[in-house]
């Protein structure tokens, strides 16, 4: 065959990285120099500790959603799933109180439960959507109102409550840890790695992102995509039960009113972090910084008293959209 | 023929720049009123940019546009259309739910007072359509419709816009050959009505059809603008490539009698698509696929590939039987299927080469860990192997030329291994040059051994390529032809229907 | 399980309900239109409007009920007209979820004749109903602060965790801070902890590390008090003396009848209200004694002393 001479071009220089990698950190480091300012208490360990295993729930949920997203998916029952995993572990464990007592056997059944409630639950939204190809957004604001509905029957209108001596049991386990990092911190560390590592550096991680960038090439690219996306709803199911575990031992309690808005909230933090509300592109990274700095919000409008408590929802609101903005800019230039 | 004035758009020394890299070198063009000018040259060339400056999407970074002999100073684009340059694009662009009237008045909808004139704006659509003697319906929605009829629309678009200058990227890369006459019949309608066409295409043949002028570019150079009838295709072809490419096809070196059989197929059934296709395929052979468009030729492979659902009564690949439900199936069996639509499925358009690269076969770069330094290796062997050009490797796949991104799909492909390799229209939309090189590839890949599908609509493609040649009409096969039997009347009298009668049948 | 059985047994009293109305037009029907059990007090609530409900039942044979919840005021708005539409009922008794969206079509059915009594928020318009069941909201507050001020006599720093943002929190903080007014009681914060559990730790955990010094904490409500207790103990800190919460939450009523040092009160804002303004209509509707105008039910401060009349074992709430 005849080859053409191939120009040889010199590798472009190392850029500095886009905004779109900038733009969430940056917004970050202005929100902590912004409250490290404000209230000199904000640096403290015991603050961040707070901020920290608080962000937990969100954030370990958050890096679920980022797999759905990037698929081309969405989920908007994790709220009330978790509101449910949790009404449903706190009824499974004060059952079996009589007969297994208080110790590790039954934290260890409850925490079952809640895997297992939360694989079911995830692979449920998957069946209908992936297998029925129901549209993600209907089949999930339908579960939505299902669990949401389940857990106020659970608790017949009001609050289950986590059996006294069981609670302190369970107690350390949001609010112990070792050398100082809370348990919740630590666990979500640890799905945040896992999920950065899936995300980035598996064939899975791959599969999601060319199911949500475009559907067809996947499939003619011999992509199982029906059970990518079911196993992103499972893998989110999961982790809503990983975030239920952590969070039961915080109040000891779950009623309807558990978990309202988490959805959003974890939306919220992927978008913010990156990825791409279409599919096609997620970090589990960005949606680290996503998580802390809804989290970080609150916190600094809980130590200051600049702003009215009613303009709270207001600030919060103007830091998501510019946190988008400073990325969306970024492509615009190139 | 009427005399010709000055020309009435032109290019003087044009030339442009993005960043350090100069894409265009100082051209001239000029479009006549009354003329139809084409435009040519290999992907890369400079045509898009070209067509772009003088449409206003873009502005030159040196020399002069000239319209009606006059130094223009438009700027924007509307400011262009305004002066009655259209350009219509080779992806249409056209809002898809919306009808037929309401695209053609997209964006300048006619009122009477507050509320929408859509009397009148029936009427001028209908007017507009009857000039291109196009019976759709204007309240057909533009989903509905045809490629060709598409292609209608936004002509009819453009002449709402009172184009004098028209032009057209490629308007018939996406037409079967009866629409392309069509085409050309409302074409030459314009031109006689004194429009000024520019057009842009990959088929020689069809140049030579319609043009009056072509102009051939060459790495952001003009090489060459002549009168139509004083150049051959095998003249276009040499100034576009700078070669001589009159050898396009490789020569075929026959199939050893002996040969390991690569590919059994018996009773393969895609419903309302084909049914008892079968054939079998020796390794080292390539087998073309011809057949008009419907005749199921791409859906009974698709089938094959576990792509759609199928059934065959046996499948032997390399001799051991196999069942083949998914597409993993056939994958595992070494089983490829590269499609027809390289923008829609076959490549990620906003990931880079690397992902595109090892999608299908990620399975051989690490077994939980994806591997990088694996993936980028393999990559340079494939930009290497396939002659990939791409000014940097992280650039997403959507900015690569047709040509570059056909190579990279077909490289793509190749990581899986396949021992059968199909491949579906694999050269359209791309230039001369590039096609001669996935000629070569492709009879490479068979002389390694492998066994090869060609499936395509271009008659000259398939018997340039094939060992073999299968016919087929409404879902079945209609003829298996070899050697001499492998020309374009027969392949078209069994492609129709009217076969003579010694021509040898399917077994 | 119990949860069921109560569904069921509610279930089968409006069916029977509306076959009797059909055999004997002498029954009279009771529309009772209440929010949703959402969070903990409107879950009270409607344990308390179905116990109700099912106790009158059985004491006036020639009175049906409908209950129906809503979980916003539109479909509260459409209950209503249901009820008068196809139930040809007799009385309402409507616990608004808004007081200005279910003003109007209250009025429309207090005007064709319909006995009306509205419970706990108030509507837009005075006059409109027969009886007025009110929760006194300033009265909530200016217990609880009086509570404050006698618990605190030298003083001290306080902080505040308000509810939902709505008149209720309004009129609850400005009873409260009339109260503490020159008591040498300071609050030194003030949050929306929106009577949610999970807000009012995340509010208070802030509180703590911004405060060095908080003597006590006005949870407001006993969701919050929750919160606010599970932030306190996850710290080391001894100087939060006690917490108050507010409505009467059982476990909170507990621990008062315990004599807990951290939950030494609580005040009512009993939930059971809606219970006496049905069995008031009920009776209006019976019978000729007098039960028209205004019936405020006030808000009572529960010690230690009296917690066990305020205990409720079999209430969700």
């Amino acid at each position: 065959m005849t080859t053409q001479t191939v120009t040889t071009r010199t590798p472009p220089p190392r850029r500095l990285p886009s905004m779109s990698v900038l733009g969430p950190i940056l917004a970050l480091v202005i929100l902590v120099i912004v409250g490290a300012l404000m209230n000199s208490s904000f640096l403290s360990a015991g603050n961040i500790n707070n901020v920290l295993s608080r962000s937990a729930f969100i954030g370990i949920i958050a890096v679920g959603m980022t797999f759905v997203i990037t698929a081309g998916g969405l989920d908007l029952s994790v709220g009330s799933m978790a509101a449910f995993i949790a009404g449903l572990m706190i009824l499974v464990m004060n059952a079996a109180l009589p007969s297994l007592g208080v110790g590790v056997p039954i934290i260890l059944l409850g925490m079952a439960v809640a895997l297992v409630a939360g694989i079911l639950a995830g692979l449920l939204n998957g069946f209908f959507i992936t297998t029925l190809g129901i549209e993600a957004f209907i089949v999930t604001l339908g579960s939505m109102g299902i669990y949401r509905s389940l857990v106020t029957w659970l608790a017949d209108g009001g609050t289950l409550s986590l059996d006294f001596d069981l609670r302190t049991f369970y107690r350390p386990v949001y609010f112990d840890g070792i050398l100082g990092i809370a348990w919740p911190i630590i666990v979500f560390a640890a799905v945040v790695i896992v999920g950065e590592i899936l995300m980035s550096r598996t064939r899975f991680g791959r599969h999601c992102a060319a199911t949500g960038s475009n559907a067809h090439v996947a499939h003619y690219s011999a992509v199982n995509v029906d059970r990518t996306r079911l196993a992103t709803y499972a893998m989110l199911g999961l982790l809503v039960g990983v975030a239920t575990i952590m969070y039961v031992p915080r109040l000891g309690s779950a009623s309807a009113s558990t978990g309202v808005l988490w959805e959003l909230e974890a939306i919220a933090a992927v978008i913010i972090g990156g990825t791409v509300l279409k599919g096609g592109f997620g970090r589990v990274w960005g949606t680290v910084i996503g998580v802390l700095i809804l989290g970080l919000i609150d916190n600094i409008l809980n130590l200051t008293d600049l702003v009215s408590p009613y303009l709270n929802g207001a600030i919060q609101g103007v830091i998501i959209v510019l946190a988008v903005i400073l990325q969306r800019e970024a492509k615009a230039k190139g | 023929m009427m005399t010709i004035p000055g020309p009435v758009l032109s290019l003087r020394g044009v030339s442009k720049s993005f960043g350090p890299v100069q894409v265009l070198h100082g051209i001239d063009i000029d479009l006549h009123a009354g003329q139809v000018l084409a435009l040519i040259g290999e992907n890369g060339a400079g045509k898009s940019t070209t067509m772009k400056i003088l449409a206003g999407y873009q502005p030159p970074t040196g020399g002069t546009i000239l319209l009606d002999g006059q130094p223009a100073t438009l700027s924007g684009l509307r400011a262009f259309e305004d002066a009655g340059i259209v350009l219509i694009h080779q992806e249409f662009n056209l809002a898809e739910q919306l009808t037929v009237e309401q695209n053609v008045f997209l964006g300048r909808e006619l009122r009477r007072g507050l509320l929408l004139d859509k009397t009148r704006m029936r009427q001028l659509t209908r007017d507009y359509l009857d000039r291109l003697d196009c019976a759709v319906d204007p309240d057909t929605p533009v989903s509905k419709l045809s490629n060709s009829d598409k292609q209608m629309v936004e002509i009819a678009k453009a002449l709402g816009r009172r184009a004098r200058i028209l032009i057209m990227d490629e308007p018939t890369a996406v037409l079967t050959g009866s629409e392309v006459d069509t085409l050309f019949a409302q074409i030459r309608v314009l031109r006689d009505a004194g429009t000024a066409v520019l057009f842009t295409s990959h088929k020689l043949g069809e140049v030579a059809a319609i043009a009056d002028r072509v102009t051939v570019m060459r790495d952001g150079h003009v090489v060459r603008t002549d009168a139509a009838r004083a150049m051959t295709e095998d003249d276009m072809a040499t100034a576009m490539v700078g070669r001589d490419v009159s050898d396009l096809y490789p020569a075929k070196p026959g199939v050893a009698a002996d040969a390991p059989m690569a590919l059994r197929v018996a009773g393969l059934d895609v419903p309302g698509w084909a049914s008892d296709i079968a054939f079998d395929l020796r390794a080292g052979e390539i087998v073309g696929i011809a057949g008009l468009i419907g005749s199921g030729r791409t859906e009974a492979m698709e089938g094959l590939c576990g792509l759609r659902p199928a059934t065959t009564t046996r499948l032997e690949i390399a001799g051991n039987p196999v069942h083949v439900r998914s597409t993993q199936d056939a994958l595992a069996h070494g089983l490829c299927y590269m499609t027809e639509d390289r923008k829609l499925r076959g490549l990620l358009l906003t990931k880079g080469m690397r992902d595109n690269l090892t999608l299908q076969a990620l399975h051989r770069f690490g077994r939980v860990v994806i591997d990088r330094g694996a993936e980028d290796r393999a990559l340079t062997q494939a930009i290497a192997d396939f002659d990939i050009r791409a000014g940097n490797r992280d650039v997403a796949v959507g900015n690569l030329s047709g040509g570059n991104q056909q190579k990279l799909l077909l490289a793509k492909i190749m990581q899986s291994q396949p021992r059968v390799l199909i491949v579906d229209e694999p050269t359209r939309g791309i230039d001369i040059g590039t096609k001669q090189q996935i000629y070569a590839f492709l009879r490479r890949l068979a002389a390694e051994g492998r066994a090869i599908i060609v499936v395509s609509s271009e008659l000259q493609e398939v018997i340039g390529l094939s060992d073999r040649v299968l016919v087929m009409r409404q879902g079945r096969i209609a003829a298996t032809l070899a050697d001499d039997d492998i020309n374009e009347a027969t392949i078209l009298r069994h492609a129709i229907g009217v076969a003579a009668p010694q021509t040898r049948k399917a077994s | 399980m119990s949860y069921m059985k109560t569904l069921l047994a509610g279930t089968a009293a409006i069916a029977i309900a509306g076959s009797a109305m059909a055999q004997d037009a002498e029954t009279r029907v009771i529309g009772v239109s209440i929010p949703a059990a959402t969070h903990g007090w409107a879950g009270g609530m409607n344990f308390h409007a179905q116990q109700a409900v099912e106790r009158l039942e059985e004491v006036y044979p020639q009175l049906d009920f409908v209950l129906s919840t809503a979980p916003d005021a539109g479909t509260q708005v459409n209950d209503i007209e249901d009820m008068v539409a196809t139930r040809n009922i007799s009385a309402l008794v409507v616990l608004p979820f808004e007081s200005d969206p279910l003003t109007p079509p209250v009025q429309a059915v207090a005007d064709s004749g319909v006995w009306v009594t509205v419970v706990d928020r108030g509507l837009s318009v005075p006059g409109i109903e027969d009886l007025y069941v009110a929760g006194d909201n300033t009265g909530f507050g200016r217990v609880s602060g009086e509570y404050m001020a006698s618990k605190m006599p030298d003083g001290g720093n306080i902080v505040v965790l308000r509810g939902i943002p709505t008149t209720i929190d309004n009129e609850r903080v400005a009873g409260f801070e009339e109260a503490i007014a020159g008591s040498g009681i300071e609050v030194i914060d003030m949050q929306h902890g929106n009577w949610n559990r999970d807000d009012s730790f995340n509010v208070m955990q802030d509180f703590l590390s911004k405060h060095p010094q908080i003597d006590a904490v006005w949870a407001s409500d006993d969701d919050m008090a929750v919160g606010v207790l599970a932030a306190i103990e996850a710290t080391d800190r001894t100087d939060v003396q006690f917490v108050l919460g507010g409505a009467g939450m059982k476990e909170m009523v507990q621990r008062v009848m315990n004599g807990d040092t951290m939950i030494p009160a609580d005040v009512t804002y009993p939930p059971s209200m809606i219970a006496t303004a049905i069995e008031m209509t009920a009776v209006g509707l019976t019978s000729t004694a007098p039960v028209s105008g205004t019936f405020t039910i006030g808000s009572v401060l529960i010690t230690p002393e009296n917690a066990e009349q305020f205990y409720y074992p079999d209430s969700p709430f």
